[in-house]
Order: structure tokens, then sequence, then C-alpha cells
């Protein structure tokens, strides 16, 4: 993959983090360098507020921070890791976006719409333009050269659901397990990861294919469970497959296990299991950090009245977890597309967003390419959205903290433009799958009643 | 009057009246008084600061009246009201627009000023100086805020030898951190209340000057160069709808004894009296009450901080409580573990490896399952 070569080169050429991070916005400060110097001082990495992840992170990351070579640029083992990480990322969501692009074609010839307009060779290679749009999009190289920790839990994240879509189960629960672990939100992905294990892939409503059962007469092979069942039973339910789930939640178990007992080894001299508790999911929970980034807590918390702070506190967070039981109601057909919503979702109302968070969703966008490209509305307003926001983001934040000709109104303006139209693109992406659904059933040319 | 309305958010004027008694540190007896000097700072622009200007302004004018002379007086203007051609009162501005940074006005008040900085922009102020320092804007719990950008604290002010006389939100707060001797504060407020706007303007719209300022003003107004009113001045509380505030535990006169035209007016030959000036006469003994009662008020800054524990202690005991319960039957193993761990002496390593070990077995079961 020569396009794959030239994002290599591209990332480890000597671009000087420094200047990415001075210009800019801080993306999420990574604090790690300073976690491991009080490390080895024998201090709590906590004690300063700087450091607020995994001591495991610490262990791994802390001595890259450290080791220099003469005539390099610093911090260049980090940056190495971090480019490891972003192309580890883009092969597994290479490989999810082959396993999708398979299952779509196969149920689009199950349901017989190879004679619609788009043929096999009509379905666009939806892996490799994820692992494309992951490697090159801005804000993931942002990211890498900025140092920030992004990389890495995009990279867990995918590693979780490459390994529900390839069904290695202990590879989805290490992968889900350490999402969680470096940041709380990935555990909403339980949900997708779950339905991936119990339902199968991604594939049109379980109607369609009851349609379609009565007209086929030979029996073809498919490894979508939701066919199997159309052609077996009459009923209107998907099997679940309860024994991948209690696999799955066994081996969550076993790896929550060895990561907490880690961490606790780690950390058993400076407070234990609870200090880590309290620095990293306290910290993400309670909104300490005011400093400002591209969301838009930082500046409703500066100024909301102590006697109030705990109930917006749970407001904003119940947020994010009322949109879980609904969604999953909805799009319970198509797990990996539940997978990605719940992940933009997230990145939009979590505590600290970042950059890298975008860089994650917009890449899983690109797997679905096949259904959401052609139906998807307002894609150029959003794209110059985007544009705008992320060039003018930076321009505001100097203007406001280097030259002082700005106030935080500017910033925060462009935060809440940032804010809406990851708003827009959320909610098209929904209605376009759904209209999506429901163009699939109007143009299937064997349409006949359902009888339950 | 209409008396107007009420400033919403922390609205502080500052007004700070520098005393600096520069006197050589080894002996204690003060120099002979030369020359005055005033250094009047306005630190917020926008037309709804309005009254900031004025009060600067205001009392630029009354400075002037009193004997000061322009070379003597540094003003420091974030708008440029001032030099509007319908004002009757053109000043002659010397830090105008966003030259009024706190780093500026440090270098004023501290005397390090880069090269080329021109005589009538620099504080030349010498032992025998008594110099006022007239500070306006916004503020809040010791700190003074410039032009939205910057802020000025009680402790940079610290350090300086100063009169401090504070009208603001708050005010007593901004002398917390006083420790000088020579230092007298006066402050129209006290940590927690909020100093008040005095009467709205209908043409111009905005609220034009300050309380405290005003009811100061007034007194001037009714001075002249040769008068010999002290500094002893008190303020009512309910005119000021705040509580004036005077700390003199610093300061080695009686407050009483000091003129007025010391800091207010050139120098003159003045025979002090004893008696105060005759309409506030009965009010004496009401400051002497209000200085101690600031620094007993307490810190409320805690409570936040007990938000947030309360929303994780909860979490904490129960966590405590079901380790203690799980504890008692694996006392011992756990105790055995603890010197094990003292044992082992890179716990780091330890962890590094079973990280490495973690990744393989991730591996290696996913490619068997």
């Amino acid at each position: 993959m020569p396009v794959l070569d030239l994002g290599l080169i591209f990332r480890t050429s000597p671009i000087d983090p420094d200047l990415i991070r001075g210009k800019s916005q801080p993306l999420f400060p990574s604090g790690v360098a300073e976690g491991y110097w009080l490390k080895q001082a024998s201090m709590s990495p906590y004690a300063g507020s700087m450091y607020h992840g995994s001591p495991l992170l610490l262990s791994l990351l802390g001595p890259l921070t450290v080791q220099r070579i003469k005539g390099q640029p610093s911090h260049l083992f980090c940056s190495l890791v971090f480019v490891i990480a972003d192309i580890l990322s883009a092969m597994l969501l290479r490989g999810i976006g082959h396993k999708l692009q398979m299952a779509y074609g196969l149920n689009a010839r199950l349901l017989g719409l190879l004679k619609s307009p788009r043929d096999k060779e009509g379905i666009l290679p939806s892996g490799d333009i994820a692992a494309l749009v992951y490697l090159w999009n801005p804000f993931t190289i942002v990211c890498c050269v900025g140092l920030s920790t992004s990389p890495i839990e995009n990279m867990a994240v995918i590693l979780a659901l490459n390994g529900a879509v390839t069904r290695r189960v202990p590879l989805a629960a290490f992968g889900l397990v350490m999402a969680t672990h470096l940041s709380l939100y990935p555990a909403i992905l339980t949900i997708p990861v779950i339905f991936l294990l119990g339902y199968g892939l991604d594939a049109p409503p379980l109607k369609l294919f009851l349609q379609t059962r009565n007209v086929e007469s030979d029996n073809r092979s498919s490894t979508s469970s939701a066919s199997k069942q159309a052609k077996l039973k009459p009923t209107a339910h998907l099997p679940f497959l309860w024994r991948t789930v209690v696999h799955f939640v066994f081996w969550v178990l076993v790896w929550s296990l060895c990561v907490l007992v880690l961490c606790g080894l780690s950390l058993s001299k400076h407070g234990g299991l609870e200090e880590m508790f309290k620095r990293t999911y306290g910290f993400i929970l309670s909104i300490e950090d005011l400093s400002p980034n591209i969301g838009v807590f930082w500046y409703f918390f500066a100024e909301v009245f102590d006697f109030f702070r705990s109930f917006f506190l749970i407001v904003f967070h119940v947020n994010i977890l009322f949109m879980l039981l609904p969604l999953a109601i909805r799009l319970k057909h198509r797990p990996c597309f539940l997978a990605f919503i719940y992940l933009a979702i997230s990145s939009l109302l979590k505590s600290y967003p970042s950059v890298g968070d975008s860089a994650l969703y917009l890449s899983l966008w690109a797997l679905f390419v096949n259904e959401l490209a052609v139906d998807m509305k307002f894609s150029f307003f959003l794209f110059c959205g985007y544009l705008g926001v992320s060039l003018l983001s930076p321009v505001m934040h100097n203007l406001w903290i280097w030259r002082g000709t700005g106030n935080a109104n500017f910033y925060f303006g462009n935060a809440i433009g940032y804010a809406c139209f990851q708003i827009v693109f959320v909610v098209e992406s929904v209605s376009a799958m759904l209209n999506h659904d429901r163009a699939l059933k109007k143009c299937n040319p064997n349409h006949q009643e359902v009888k339950n | 009057i209409f008396f107007g309305k009420r400033k919403k958010m922390k609205n502080l004027t500052l007004v700070v009246m520098l005393l600096c008694y520069s006197f050589a540190s080894s002996s204690g007896d003060s120099t002979i008084h030369t020359n005055n000097w005033a250094v009047l700072v306005c630190t917020s622009r926008f037309w709804f600061n309005y009254r900031h200007m004025a009060n600067t302004l205001s009392l630029y004018r009354t400075v002037k009246r009193l004997g000061i002379p322009d070379e003597r007086i540094i003003l420091m203007l974030a708008d440029d009201m001032a030099c509007n051609s319908r004002n009757q009162y053109p000043a002659q501005v010397d830090y105008r627009g966003y030259e009024v940074t706190v780093e500026n006005f440090l270098r004023v008040l501290t005397g390090r000023h880069e090269n080329a900085v021109p005589r009538s922009k620099r504080l030349l102020s010498d032992e025998g100086s008594h110099i006022l320092l007239y500070m306006t804007g916004h503020g809040g719990d010791e700190f003074l805020k410039f032009q939205d950008a910057e802020e000025l604290q009680s402790h940079d002010l610290a350090d300086a030898e100063l009169l401090i006389m504070v009208d603001t939100c708050q005010a007593a707060t901004l002398f917390n951190q006083l420790q000088s001797p020579g230092v007298l504060a006066i402050g129209s407020s006290l940590k927690g209340e909020n100093s008040y706007s005095h009467h709205l303007d209908s043409d111009i719209g905005v609220s034009v000057v300050d309380r405290f300022t005003y009811y100061t003003l007034a007194f001037f107004e009714r001075l002249n160069i040769y008068d010999n009113a002290s500094l002893n001045r008190s303020y009512d509380p309910r005119q000021l709808m705040s509580t004036a505030y005077y700390r003199t535990d610093l300061y080695q006169p009686h407050l009483s004894e000091v003129p007025v035209t010391n800091f207010f007016g050139s120098v003159m030959e003045t025979i002090h009296t004893d008696s105060a000036y005759h309409a506030f006469s009965s009010r004496i003994s009401n400051s002497k009450i209000k200085s101690d009662t600031p620094f007993n008020q307490p810190f409320n800054q805690l409570s936040e901080q007990d938000v947030k524990e309360d929303l994780q202690n909860t979490n904490n005991q129960n966590d405590e409580l079901k380790t203690e319960k799980q504890k008692c039957p694996y006392s011992e193993m756990r105790a055995d573990l603890h010197e094990k761990l003292k044992k082992i002496e890179n716990v780091d390593t330890m962890v590094n490896l079973s990280i490495a070990v973690m990744i393989l077995v991730v591996m290696v079961s996913s490619s068997l399952l």
C-alpha cells in the first residue's frame, strides 16, 4: 500500500512538536513527562496537577519521554510510539472495513439487490478508505505530532471493535478494558460490542430478509446469522448468541482483574487504587480542570455557581447516558454503526474533548461510506464547517491568550460552532443510515407481505 | 439624585490612593515632604465602564485644582474619552489605550523603565514625595482586572510602600497581603460586599460615578488649596451601601494628624490642627471599629472542595467497607503480599514485564480462540 507508506514517511519527518503545541490550542495536555518525573522522584504521579491518566501508560511511555538521541528532536521515541499506534489503528480499521464490506456485499446479494444500480464492483472498499481517512486526517496528524495520548486511546477502541467484528473475543475484551481504563467513556461501547458478538455484523433489518425468504428457493451459505435465522424460523427475532457473550464477559473480567492488580502494584506506595480512581475517573467526572479546550464545558463551569455545580455535572453526564438506550433499540441491527454513533456522541459531550476523538469518529464514519455517502445531506456544509472551525480555533486561541486582543468569547464561540457542526453530523449520519434502510425496503424487488 | 442601578457582577472601582513615604530604611524618621505626585489609572475600557473613566478624570481635575501640576501627574486611561474634542477638560494622557497594562503600571511604580521611555511617562518621585495612586476598574477578591486580559493581585501591591485606599467590591481583601510599614489602608467595602455606583445619567445611558468616589470628591469640592482638613474622614455606610474600612496598624502617624493636602495638593506649609473637618467629627469612632473586622471573616473557598469530596466520599466509603469485609479472611495473605512487595525493589520493571506478558497472552489467545 504505497499510500500508507507515504503516510508513514510524512509522520516520521522531523516536525517540531513544540511548534504545534505552542501555536495551536493545547489538545489534551498529556503530562506524561511530568507524571513520570514525579514517579522517579518517589512521589505519586498524581501529585502535580498535570497527569490524570493510567499508571500503566506512565510505565510504558514515561521512560520514552526522557530518552534523547543527540541531533534528533526531543521526544523522538514518543513520536515513534504514536506513529506506530496510528499505523496499527489504520490496519485494524482496514480489517474492520474489509469484514463490513463483505457483509454488505453478501446482504446485497441475498436481498437480490445486485440488479440495482450498484454492482458488486461498485461497492466501495470501505476498509481502505477508512484507513486512509484515519491516517491522513489532519486531526490525527496534529494529535500525533502534538504528543497527546489520543493515538493510544484510539488504538484501544479500534482494537475492541476489530476483535468484536472478527469474533476474537479475548482481543475485543482486552481492547475494551484498556480503552475504558485509559479514558472512561469507551465503557459505553460495551453495548455495541455485545451486539456485535451476539447478533453479528451490520445488516439491514430482519424484515427485509423475511420478505425475500419466501421467494428464494436455493440454499446459499451465508455468515450472516440474520439470513440464517430467516430461513430456519418464521419468527421476527434475531438469535442472540449467549455463549459468545458470556465468553466475552469472562474475558473482560480477566483483563480487568489484571489491569487493576497491575495498577495497584504500581501505585502501592502512593495511595493505591482509590487514589487512582479518584484522580483518573474522578477527574473526568468532576471536571476539575477548567483550562480551555475545544469543548464547551470549561466555559460553563467557570461561571456556574458552586451551589449548582453538582447538579450540572449530573446533567451533563446523564446527557450521554440517556441517549444510549434509544439508539441501542433503534440501531441494534447495525452494531458497528451504533459504536460509531456512541463514539461521536461521547466525543461531543465528554468532559475534555479533543481533536483526537474527532479523528476517531471521522474515520469510523468512513467505514460506512457505502451506505452513507449517497444519502447524506449537508455534507459540503459540514465539510466547510469543520474546516473553518479547525482553522479558526488556533487563531482565536492565539488572539486570546498570546496577543491579548481577543477574549475567551472568541474562542468559546468557535467551540460552540464546532459542537453544533458535530451535532448536525451525528444527526445526519443516523438519519442517512435509516433512510438507507428504508430505501432498501422500497427498492427490494421481491417485496411481499410478512406473515408473523 | 437618582440612585442608580446596582452593578450586577462584581464591579469594582478601585480607588487606590497611594501614599509613599520614601525614606531611608535605616532611619525611621520621615524626610521633608517636598512634592506630590499623582498616578491616576483607569483599567477598563468600553462605554459601559464610562464611570471608571469619569472617576479617574474627576479625580484628575480635583488634583490639578488642588495644585499638582501636569508634570507630576501620570494619567493612564484605557479608553480615550478624555481626548474627545467635545471634552471641556482635555487631559494630558500619558498612557492610553492598550498601553495600560499591569506591566507598565508596575514599571511606573517601581521606576524600572526601558531607556527609551520619555520623562513624562516616568514616576520621578524622590525621598520627599508623597504619591497619590488612584486606580479604578473591575476587580474582586484580591485582584484588580486590567482591560479584560490581565489582573493585578494584592500580592503585587504588597511589596510597595503604600497607603492604599481601596474603593471596590471586597476592597478590604486587596490589602490582605500588605506588610510594609508606612502603609495606611482605607477601603470602601469588606470581603463579600459590593461597592455601588452612584447615579445614572440618562443622556449617556450608563452610570457615571461610584459612591465612594462620589463622596470623596464631594468632600474635596468643598476644599481649596489652603484647607487643613485631615485624612481622617469617615463614610456613612448607609449612603455608600457598603462598609468603609480602615487598616491603620501599619501606619505610624495617627490618621487625624495627616492632612489631606499631604497627598492631594501641592506642598504647602501646613499648620496642623486637631479638629477634623466639622461635618464628620461625630463619626471618627466608627472608622476605628471597622478596621478590625475583615481579617476575622472565614474563607469560603473550601466549600467547593467539600462538594467534590462529598461526591467521592460515598464511593470511597463503600469501597473501604467492602474491602474491610473481604480482608478479614485474607488478611494474612495480604500481609504476606505486602511484605513481598516491599522486598521487590523495582516494581516498575515488574509492571512493565506484566504488561508485556498481558499483550502476549492477548495475541496468543486471539489467534487461537
